[in-house]
């Protein structure tokens, strides 16, 4: 049972924490193509930045506002934090991986979570930040110029079924910078991120992976 | 054959169970004031959303985003489970008794599942659709009004007297399986704060701390 929600859960933080470091890494180069998104990859050390992630459904009138910050040093640590509406910290830090949520005010570590799935989760992340975005398996990516450079991830095979369309990360030509990531659930459900202030192979302190509060 | 007397006083014991018991109401012939039953329940169409955290064993399991769309006039229901990362984990309707299970991701996949959601949601924000069986006090001096469902469950609706108002949801035999606690201070919004206790094989509880709340015209 535990792990049943653990899976779909991590999976999807772990994508939208993978994502941010795919823009990261356009930010760093003109990605005309993956394989020098691949190249680029080996340059990234730290990642601090802040988001807004706004999520649409049809049951809610407007969007539903949450507002965060991550932090990511190669090559397997990470912290992505919310700290309203809900507050929650996933880390990832020497091999392990931990939720914690609020609860009557102190962090909490989420009892939901099973060691088999984290390490799946790690997996993931590790082929992420190496920069194959276009080799997982799990998403056929493709690159569309206009306005905007547009790279769609479209999930392959069943192991994203019913949970994820597509997701669309728009980028500024201009300075190829991220204006938005758009993960699409569903033509009900739409999670949109934006990024901002992000900094890049700054000294991250190890303990922003170690303490909670 | 040794288990047949155990199971005989189980069933004896739960069959056994009985409602807490309701003192006289206050009236003409008590000459006291008549008594009026609480109504913690939505007067229009409401959206709302909460912040949920789940509790088994005394422990905090999970935190959730739960939002709720409700229309005591037709006595809809639309709801969501989300959680902070802006994933849907559950998403149904129920209107006239029809359940829509739009998405379902484990472990709310259970046809169990969302039945008893929508019913909790409705036990909260709906009034009993039964009828009124008893008006009076309650042990504890609370003033609480006991309804009869159709289905033979029985439900006390108490407000004590710091004004603080309970639902509790008892089985036809008596045994409690739904306790709400309405925790809001003077002047809050009565749905800020919620606590949702249920008996089941594995006993847990919803505490449920509101983001916003929004009437909807229609």
């Amino acid at each position: 049972m535990l792990k049943r929600i653990c899976y779909p859960l991590h999976k999807y933080i772990c994508i939208i924490s993978g994502l941010f470091l795919l823009f990261s890494q356009l930010n760093y180069a003109l990605a005309d193509n993956f394989e020098q998104l691949r190249k680029d990859a080996a340059n990234i050390q730290t990642i601090q930045a802040r988001f807004v992630q706004s999520k649409s459904m049809k049951i809610l009138s407007k969007p539903l506002i949450s507002e965060g910050c991550f932090y990511y040093v190669s090559p397997d640590s990470f912290r992505w934090e919310y700290f309203k509406p809900l507050k929650s910290i996933v880390i990832a830090h020497k091999g392990e991986t931990k939720r914690y949520i609020s609860s009557g005010g102190k962090m909490t570590e989420d009892k939901t979570g099973g060691v088999q799935a984290m390490k799946i989760v790690l997996n993931e992340i590790t082929a992420w930040m190496s920069g194959k975005f276009d080799q997982n398996p799990s998403f056929k990516a493709t690159l569309k110029e206009g306005t905007y450079t547009e790279i769609t991830l479209t999930p392959v095979g069943k192991s994203m079924a019913g949970m994820i369309e597509k997701i669309i990360i728009t980028v500024s030509k201009k300075d190829t910078a991220v204006k938005s990531v758009k993960i699409i659930e569903s033509e009900n459900s739409l999670t949109r991120i934006d990024f901002s202030d992000a900094v890049i192979n700054k000294v991250i302190p190890e303990s922003t992976f170690q303490d909670i509060e | 054959m040794k288990s047949v007397p155990i199971l005989v006083l189980t069933f004896f014991f739960v069959s056994c169970q009985t409602l807490p018991v309701i003192n006289n109401a206050p009236g003409p012939q008590t000459g006291k004031e008549a008594l009026i039953c609480p109504s913690p329940f939505l007067k229009e169409k409401y959206r709302l959303i909460h912040a949920i955290e789940i509790q088994m064993a005394g422990a905090t399991r999970s935190a959730i985003i739960g939002v709720t769309l409700v229309d005591p006039a037709t006595r809809t229901v639309s709801c969501a489970i989300l959680t902070a990362e802006g994933m849907v984990l559950f998403e149904a309707d129920a209107d006239a008794g029809l359940l829509n299970v739009r998405r379902a991701l484990p472990p709310f996949d259970s046809t169990s599942f969302a039945k008893n959601m929508i019913d909790d949601i409705k036990l909260i924000f709906l009034s009993p659709e039964g009828k009124i069986h008893q008006l009076g006090t309650l042990s504890d001096g609370a003033n609480v009004c006991r309804w009869r469902e159709e289905n033979g469950d029985w439900i006390d609706v108490s407000v004590h007297q710091q004004g603080n108002i309970d639902i509790q949801r008892y089985s036809a035999s008596g045994g409690l399986k739904r306790h709400v606690k309405f925790i809001n201070k003077a002047g809050e919004n009565i749905y800020s704060s919620i606590e949702l206790h249920a008996k089941e094989l594995s006993n847990y509880s919803l505490l449920m701390m509101l983001i916003e709340a929004q009437p909807v015209k229609n």
